[in-house]
């Protein structure tokens, strides 16, 4: 059976949380490695999908005051705050990273499974509406994908990916109860009157992905060469504001 | 064109070469009908200016669908000398027609080396055919 690292990491910036997904990916593409990580925000961020104009974020101003950050994924902006937070990084030639829907399709469909041990009944999104790009709403919450993870009809978890020679990122978030600085998303506990703590949600996910994957999860730490790339990302790339404003 | 006459990246790119009026050899790149595939409903492309210098393997533009961001790479070394703007406003033509209004961009070539790494269509072909299994 394989076995593929966990890492479980403390709150940290959003410059970090984005650089450290980034240098999984470059490291991955190298070695092969599988990892997947939970995460957390220091304080409630917002996060840009990599094509979105920054200008934005005028549009939602309970977020006006978070700090922000241009991931390297697409989809809509995301306020993390109460929520988990996760990465799964597969080398390319992995089955479940063939082609985006696959990996979706995997990290979706266990997170379904999990939430099932608390008696929620979550559903994936089906035949979402396709709009124009101009049109789709700024948050990612308001907008609807396949394979985003619905209860009442509520998204209360997203994904996005970046997909390169060698290697595939995947994160996303569940929204677990409501933020103040996103008033208007209800999050799980909302939707299904349960409070799930992030760490039982995380530790009841891992365990249908590694059912779905038959492979056992060996938690690690990021090695030094990964600290060594995610401290250059934040530099060059996560913590500047040529990044972050780039559209 | 046909895919018949164009080279294949690993990476999924397409290249057709011919000579410009001066007798540069000029790569056309775009995106395989394959890849396309695979990457449905594309919403937003980003691609590099005119003059850029490119390298075999290197990225040189980005896309996305379905909320996933892919790199496109190079698949010659040279210098991008003309670009296929008008694709952002109209990415359907990309999957559409992917072997002529799909081309991304023209890139004239300052070495050769790369083409000998690229697949005709019917080495290409069977690489996918392995990526699906």
């Amino acid at each position: 059976m394989d076995s593929w690292r966990l890492l479980e990491c403390p709150p940290a910036r959003g410059d970090w949380n984005m650089a450290v997904d980034a240098a999984l990916l470059e490291r991955a593409a190298a070695t092969g490695q599988v990892s997947l990580r939970f995460y957390a925000w220091e304080e409630p961020t917002l996060s840009l999908g990599y094509f979105q104009a920054i200008g934005g974020r005028r549009s939602h101003p309970p977020s006006n005051a978070c700090p922000i950050v241009r991931r390297p994924t697409g989809g809509g902006a995301i306020v993390h705050d109460r929520e988990l937070t996760y990465s799964l990084v597969m080398p390319r030639a992995s089955k479940y990273a063939r082609d985006a829907s696959a990996l979706y399709r995997l990290v979706s469909g266990s997170l379904v499974d999990a939430l099932g041990d608390w008696g929620v009944k979550a559903l994936l999104c089906e035949n979402p509406p396709r709009l124009p790009a101009a049109d789709e709403p700024f948050l990612c919450f308001q907008r609807r994908s396949g394979w985003d993870v619905l209860v009442g009809g509520a998204k209360i978890a997203g994904s996005a990916q970046r997909r390169r020679q060698g290697a595939v990122l995947g994160h996303g978030s569940v929204l677990l109860s409501r933020s103040a600085a996103a008033p208007e998303l209800a999050g799980l506990v909302e939707v299904s009157g349960v409070a799930i703590p992030s760490a039982a949600l995380g530790a009841a996910w891992q365990e249908r992905l590694a059912k779905a994957c038959r492979i056992s999860w060996r938690l690690g730490l990021l090695d030094e060469t990964e600290i060594e790339l995610a401290r250059r990302l934040v530099d060059e790339v996560y913590g500047s504001e040529r990044w972050t404003r780039r559209r | 064109m046909k895919p018949e006459q164009l080279l294949f990246a690993k990476t999924h790119e397409w290249v057709h070469v011919a000579p410009d009026a001066s007798g540069a050899k000029i790569a056309t790149v775009g995106i395989s009908a394959f890849a396309l595939e695979a990457l449905t409903d594309l919403v937003y492309i980003e691609l590099p200016k005119v003059g850029r210098e490119v390298k075999a393997g290197e990225p040189f533009g980005e896309i996305e669908s379905v909320k996933a961001v892919s790199d496109l790479y190079s698949p010659v070394d040279g210098a991008v000398v003309a670009v296929h703007d008008a694709l952002a406003n109209e990415l359907e033509s990309l999957a559409a027609d992917p072997y002529e209004n799909g081309w991304i961009v023209k890139i004239k070539l300052s070495d050769e080396t790369a083409l000998a790494d690229l697949l005709d269509y019917p080495a290409y072909q069977k690489q996918c055919a392995e990526e699906e299994h």
